[in-house]
């Protein structure tokens, strides 16, 4: 199976080889019927760019420097509009048929892409960025700072309602000066610009651009060759990529499967190359499997368990502080996450943000009683009684059941509720009940979280946290431009969280994958749909 | 099959002693047959379990012991840990006391308010009865697990919700099993000679024809209680019944699938519980359908 791993695809239709009596005959017949009648239906429906020609006949004239189909196992995917991609699959797919101006390496720190250079002025209102020459997209139109321009007024377009319009309102103007300039103008300064431009949904489109469904146009490594939702889609280098030595593959192949545990034993089989999406337990199952090499990468992704503190029992905040001390983060760490990842300080400034996060203020020790006379100070001498709901997704159950055990000795009686994803988001329930566990994926920096779920009027302000002090900090490192200051504000952040926060962050999540060893090159990333598919290189045979 | 043989002014003559030697009779019945025979094991087995479950367990359902976590089946954890450190052998011990109470609370309350509803909706007739079944009707026409959901959804995840949907979902099918036999005997020469003598609605109804639907129902509630034990457990499987951390088989086997490929035992266990407690009151409940029927014509 691994041999032929090249530039094949697995033939699902094996049937057709056997020996076979009468009703098998039939049986084949009708198959072949469903197929002929499925092939003329996907004909018919996509009357569009999209030329399926086998990736077989392709290869052979790329097979000089570029080799090897990557095939990968991801969700299904639902978006192909840049603009409203969001999951991991969608962003993963749409960052290998179009470019970024400017990317976020697994490093976390800005790399360029489409643009190759930029100027920042003193007062950080404008940026100037110099675009690559000689890019096209793949209908082999030029890309020029229109294409740019025009993507970014798309995006901040409140009619067409993405979530990158409230991201985008303090530009001012995009303005493409020259063909290979662009310029950004800002209404404040903001020391992130750089990181919003790389936001998942800032993919450069061709100017007019209306049909995403079945075209896709970009000016990416990889073009497109047939896409049939719900089953795969196939992907072959882009020979006029704008950076000479990329991609290395002659393939990728994006094959989905609605069920995480197929995945896992597709690539057990040899079926698919590379998954990105494991749970812990299938990744230590796949310890000491031949032919895998297994992924392992930091991110600041991390469940949330908040109390509302605008209300009782949260509104004593020694309350909160004494679920703190009743909580026991190893054997949480252990239990839940298996090891895997990073014991969190609850805060969302996670150990990802090197420069940012800090250890300086010591976390409350885990001991009951002092949580018990903390409970008694607050006016509930007798323990408590609490609901916590949760979506039934990820580890948040096991958090749940975990903490309500712990809590137990510390008097605080806990009533878990486990709802669908749908039911705990759904008519913004989250934001209201009292007792939460809120699971939040990785960004590549931590102000996001700050903006959007700690400041008094933040849009997802599910611990109804307001505090003077933390707001004016908030303020401080979304807009200085002076490294040092920031770094010092985030640290008072930090202690600020820990000493009256009403949030506990018990870990933050690694991501886990698998790749097989004979693709070399591959770095997978904290947000793992951003990956980096153009350096990879095949090496089996 | 109904039961109308029986002469029914005999039983309620003397119906104790006559009870207590029928229930020895069809007891001796359900060991005649292998398959009815072990069923009834198995069930008085679980039965026995869930009675001293409590004593015999070495741990408690929720106590977590983070070094012992994920440890394969041996002497000191019989059916080995789950992923939090719990032991499964008393989480599956502890668990059949609730299932058993649930299920058995839950058809207790339906064959109640299903026989009272039948008996009076079928002697009345007319347009009551006609109201009443066609409401029913209406009930049964939906599957009986996307009911549950739905009324779970109204009621959100909670024991009690839990009992109230066995109790909506099975008191119609009992009330229809009941009124249909009550429907054959309601025109009998007794229950004719009762009206006659001035007897009221009651006695003709509890003590006339209730009797004669007592085989019946025996054989209905053993198998709405194996309806109810799965129904249970899929509602904890599906999430939507009891909560965690409770040791319900169904949530059980939920939490233990995501952790399958290390900790197997977690999952098999339960599995295996719920599987076996099923088969077994439902080979019981055919053993009583047959036993009722030889009794029938004894």
């Amino acid at each position: 199976m691994r041999s032929d791993r090249q530039i094949k695809r697995v033939n699902s239709h094996t049937l057709i080889g056997r020996d076979f009596g009468k009703t098998t005959m039939f049986k084949v017949c009708f198959y072949l019927a469903m197929m002929l009648l499925m092939t003329l239906l996907m004909q018919a429906c996509s009357d569009s760019g999209v030329t399926s020609t086998p990736v077989e006949e392709l290869s052979e004239e790329s097979a000089r420097h570029r080799e090897g189909l990557l095939r990968v196992a991801v969700q299904p995917i639902v978006q192909t509009d840049p603009a409203f991609i969001s999951s991991d699959p969608e962003v993963l797919i749409a960052n290998h048929v179009y470019d970024y101006l400017v990317d976020v390496s697994a490093e976390n720190t800005i790399v360029p892409r489409l643009a190759t250079a930029w100027e920042i002025s003193e007062d950080g209102l404008i940026y100037e960025f110099t675009l690559a020459e000689d890019v096209r997209f793949h209908d082999g139109s030029p890309f020029s700072s229109d294409d740019v321009v025009w993507t970014f007024n798309r995006l901040r377009d409140e009619a067409l309602g993405s979530a990158t319009v409230d991201l985008y309102s303090n530009i001012v103007e995009i303005k493409g000066t020259e063909p290979n300039l662009v310029t950004f103008v800002l209404a404040e300064p903001n020391p992130f610009f750089l990181y919003d431009l790389s936001d998942n949904h800032a993919l450069v489109i061709k100017s007019g651009t209306e049909e995403f469904g079945t075209v896709f146009n970009g000016t990416g490594p990889f073009k497109v060759e047939a896409y049939s939702p719900e089953d795969r889609l196939e992907m072959v280098a882009n020979e006029d990529y704008f950076l000479q030595d990329q991609p290395n593959l002659a393939g990728l192949e994006f094959i989905f499967f609605n069920d995480q545990t197929a995945q896992v034993e597709a690539l057990r089989s040899g079926q698919v190359d590379l998954v990105m999406a494991i749970s812990t337990d299938q990744f230590i199952s796949l310890d000491g499997e031949p032919g895998l090499i297994l992924l392992q990468v930091p991110t600041n992704g991390f469940d949330l368990v908040r109390l509302r503190s605008d209300r009782a029992p949260g509104d004593d905040p020694r309350v909160m502080q004494a679920l703190k001390q009743a909580t026991d983060r190893e054997a949480i760490f252990d239990l839940v996450l298996q090891g895997y990842g990073e014991i969190g300080r609850d805060s969302p400034i996670g150990p990802l943000y090197s420069q940012y996060y800090t250890e300086e203020t010591p976390l409350p020790e885990l001991d009951v009683n002092a949580a018990r006379d903390l409970l008694t100070a607050a006016g509930y001498p007798d323990g408590l009684e609490l609901t916590l709901h949760t979506p039934d997704t990820g580890n948040r159950p096991d958090l749940a059941v975990v903490l309500k055990e712990q809590w137990s000795e510390a008097g605080v009686e806990v009533d878990v509720v486990v709802e669908p994803e749908s039911v705990y988001y759904g008519e913004n329930g989250w934001l209201e009940v009292d007792l939460g566990i809120t699971g939040w994926g990785s960004r590549p920096y931590p102000q996001f979280y700050l903006d959007v779920m700690l400041t008094c009027d933040a849009k997802w302000n599910e611990s109804h946290f307001c505090d003077q002090e933390f707001d004016q900090l908030v303020a401080i490192t979304g807009t200085t431009m002076d490294e040092t200051e920031r770094i010092e504000a985030y640290n008072e952040i930090q202690r600020i969280l820990i000493e009256r926060g009403p949030v506990l962050i018990p870990y933050f999540f690694a991501q886990l994958g698998a790749i097989s060893d004979e693709y070399k090159g591959f770095q997978m990333k904290a947000f793992p749909g951003r990956s980096d598919l153009r350096p990879v290189t095949y090496t089996g045979e | 099959m109904n039961g109308s043989a029986l002469e029914p002014s005999q039983i309620s003559q003397s119906a104790a002693p006559v009870r207590g030697r029928r229930f020895r009779f069809i007891l001796r019945q359900l060991y005649k047959t292998p398959t009815a025979a072990f069923g009834t094991t198995v069930f008085l087995l679980f039965l026995l379990l869930a009675l001293i479950g409590p004593f015999i367990a070495p741990y408690s359902a929720n106590e977590q012991v983070p070094s012992e976590a994920r440890q394969p089946p041996s002497a000191v954890h019989l059916f080995g840990t789950d992923n939090l450190g719990r032991d499964v052998f008393s989480r599956v011990l502890l668990g059949a006391r609730e299932i058993l109470i649930l299920a058995g609370l839950g058809t207790l309350s339906a064959i109640l308010a299903g026989t009272l509803i039948g008996l009076i909706s079928a002697y009345q007739g007319g347009w009551l009865d006609e109201v009443v079944m066609r409401f029913f009707d209406g009930l049964l026409a939906l599957p009986a697990l996307l009911f549950a959901l739905l009324l779970l959804g109204i009621l959100g995840p909670s024991v009690w919700s839990v009992l109230v949907v066995i109790f909506i979902v099975y008191t119609p099918i009992v009330a229809r099993v009941v009124r249909s036999v009550v429907l054959s005997v309601k025109y009998k020469a007794y229950v004719e000679s009762a009206r006659l003598r001035g007897e009221s609605l009651g006695w003709i109804l509890f003590k006339e024809i209730l009797p004669s639907v007592q085989p019946v129902l025996a054989v209905e509630a053993a198998l709405r209680f194996s309806y109810a034990i799965f129904l249970v457990a899929s509602l904890g499987f599906l999430g939507v019944g009891v909560q965690p951390p409770s040791p319900n088989w169904g949530l059980m086997v939920q939490e233990a699938r995501e952790t399958f490929s290390q900790v197997p035992w977690a999952l098999y266990f339960p599995a295996a519980a719920i599987s076996l407690l099923v088969i077994g009151v439902n080979l019981m409940a055919d053993g009583l359908k047959k036993a009722m029927q030889e009794s029938a014509g004894e």
